[in-house]
């Protein structure tokens, strides 16, 4: 009886290093690179691809991650802070040796798509799971576009990751559970500008990325596409429909939203600021339109729209609604006003703000106590610098704030708690 | 429509102030020129960049803090402690001025200012460095650093930051137990 067990163990502990082993060596990756792309473009080809691939390039937002601030274009440099370690964008300059500059038509797509570089496997930190959806005419469109560039002579930076992760073969595990084979682009019986916002935004946009929580494999989850994520200490917002209507969006300020970064419901802050800065903001009117058509799931655009009902004032203790105007008079009033509706072209109101809607009162705690940077919109907006207030108010004073503004112009219960705002300290 | 007041009482310049009856969504700027005469804080922006409407605030603990007089309101200071420009020189009984503070005299020495309305806020700005230095002393080699990072929020439209820069290094610099060997 044992002597069996024994055997039957030592079977499943064989099959299972030789199905991990497969798995390991790629045996079970599924490219959606097609064949074709073995042929190089031809110069002409490439010269007529460049133009429309400087857009695509935009919309896929691959600058933004590609360059340091200060540093040369593409060439790279940007750290991740993962849970897991740091890792760094690389260059995509055509640098023969830094670079892509050696790079096949159909390397570039193997590593845009399949998330396989000419030396390697890429880190999932690089979207592919999310371009593995772009059709091979935009890849190739980006390759064109790329390989105009200066070739920028900057050498990649070593990432930080511990053993085993740094062993980048064993992406091939993350890929197998993760990676989807259904690079379909379009759903028969949707319009063409709903089925565009989807390739805009699960495609080139990549909004899943972040909007979309992970699972415990770090993918994905599909069964909460879409419903908000933490990243980087923040939340990134629900942005299905019920989750934009929930902020105060309707489809037309949406749209607005996503290209000036600026509307009632604020400003546009942390990652999706740089997003606004260096992708949205050049968006078609087009594009725009279908992107917001299809996150509010509508086939097109309508003339005019009712927007969301205003949430209903939730009712807060006398205790916590005078410790908090006293606060807010004190350290809020002056900038944002004392009815919240802010400065037009200065500072955002906060009567009509998203941050205050949200079901978790993270960003608004954490902007309170850190501020923001003076940041820059399209068309010559400028919203001014606004002043951490840690030193000002206690942990009490922060929640009772956050608390009184989310119930009363929110419409969220109060929750927070001073110990709640001691740990984002 | 008559504004909603509170009763506000604070030590500003050394004197108790109050209780006065002040309107509760009032910035201490107003509150200082309308309520005491207090006209040394400058208004530049009233968005909290410029900090010339800086005053100093006398902490329990005896240390001092910049506060930007613009964007907060004057209720804030409630049972606080604060030293405006007006309270930075000695003054004999008859409230003539007998001394300027160390940082004042600095600055003038230096011809750091020309219009001078940003130089309120750089008094508080050079006085409240002056009291972290006292308490943190730091190494001569930073301290050009630490100055242009203590100051650097001080906008000074004619441009006058290099005097301003340099009084405070040779204030510093003369002043025992600031800098660290």
């Amino acid at each position: 009886m044992a002597r069996k067990l024994l055997l039957a163990a030592l079977a499943v502990a064989v099959v299972g290093a030789l199905v991990g082993g497969a798995v390991f060596l790629g045996l079970f990756e599924r490219s959606v690179v097609a064949k074709a792309v073995e042929q190089p473009l031809s110069a002409e080809q490439m010269k007529g691809l460049a133009k429309r691939g400087a857009y695509v390039a935009v919309a896929a937002d691959c600058y933004a991650c590609h360059v340091v601030k200060g540093g040369a274009p593409w060439a790279g440099g940007l750290p991740f802070e993962t849970p897991l370690g740091t890792i760094f964008s690389t260059n995509i300059s055509p640098d023969k040796e830094h670079g892509i500059g050696s790079w096949t038509r159909a390397e570039f797509h193997r590593a845009v798509r399949d998330g396989v570089g000419k030396h390697g496997h890429l880190y999932p930190a690089m979207p592919y799971a999310s371009y593995r959806k772009l059709t091979a005419d935009d890849v190739d469109a980006v390759y064109a576009f790329l390989m105009s560039r200066e070739p920028m002579k900057v050498a990649n930076r070593a990432n930080h990751m511990p053993f085993p992760l740094n062993i980048r073969q064993g992406l091939t595990f993350w890929n197998l559970v993760n990676l989807s084979s259904d690079a379909k682009t379009e759903i028969a019986g949707r319009s063409a500008m709903w089925n565009r916002g989807r390739y805009l935004t699960d495609a080139l946009a990549h909004c899943g990325e972040c909007h979309t929580p992970r699972n415990l494999a770090m993918g994905m989850k599909e069964s909460a596409y879409l419903e908000g994520s933490e990243l980087e200490g923040v939340m990134a917002p629900d942005i299905t429909k019920a989750g934009l209507a929930r902020m105060g969006f309707d489809p037309l300020v949406f749209a607005s939203f996503m290209k000036s970064g600026i509307s009632a419901q604020g400003a546009m802050t942390n990652q999706m600021f740089e997003v606004v800065h260096f992708s949205t903001q050049y968006f078609t009117a087009d594009d725009l339109a279908a992107m917001s058509a299809y996150l509010f799931d509508l086939d097109k655009l309508p003339e005019s729209v009712t927007p969301p009902t205003p949430p209903q004032p939730v009712a807060v203790s006398a205790e916590v609604a005078t410790s908090a105007r006293a606060s807010y008079l004190a350290v809020c009033a002056s900038c944002h006003g004392v009815e919240g509706q802010g400065i037009p072209h200065v500072v955002v109101p906060l009567a009509t703000n998203a941050s205050l809607r949200l079901a978790d009162a993270r960003n608004l705690n954490k902007v309170i106590l850190t501020g923001i940077p003076a940041q820059r919109f399209p068309g010559l907006e400028r919203m001014q610098p606004m002043p951490g207030f840690a030193g000002q108010l206690s942990d009490q004073q922060v929640a009772d704030l956050s608390n009184w503004l989310r119930a009363s112009w929110g419409g969220q219960q109060p929750s927070v708690t001073a110990d709640e705002v001691k740990r984002l300290r | 429509m008559t504004i909603p007041t509170q009763k506000l009482s604070l030590t500003i310049n050394d004197k108790v102030v109050g209780p006065i009856d002040v309107p509760e969504t009032m910035m201490m700027q107003d509150f200082l020129y309308e309520y005491l005469n207090l006209t040394g804080s400058r208004m530049g922006c009233g968005q909290g960049i410029c900090h010339a409407c800086t005053v100093v605030l006398e902490k329990a603990d005896g240390s001092l803090e910049e506060m930007r007089t613009c964007i907060t309101g004057a209720h804030w200071f409630a049972g606080r402690k604060v030293r405006t420009v007006e309270g930075q020189a000695k003054r004999d009984a008859n409230g003539a001025i007998t001394e300027l503070s160390p940082v004042q005299q600095a600055f003038i020495e230096h011809f750091s200012f020309q219009c001078g309305y940003c130089t309120p806020g750089f008094v508080t700005g050079a006085t409240v460095l002056l009291d972290q230095l006292r308490r943190n002393p730091v190494k001569r080699e930073a301290l050009e650093q630490v100055i242009s990072e203590a100051l650097d929020r001080h906008i000074c439209r004619c441009t006058g930051y290099v005097r301003y820069f340099e009084a405070v290094r040779d204030l510093v610099l003369r002043t025992p137990g600031l800098v660290k060997a």
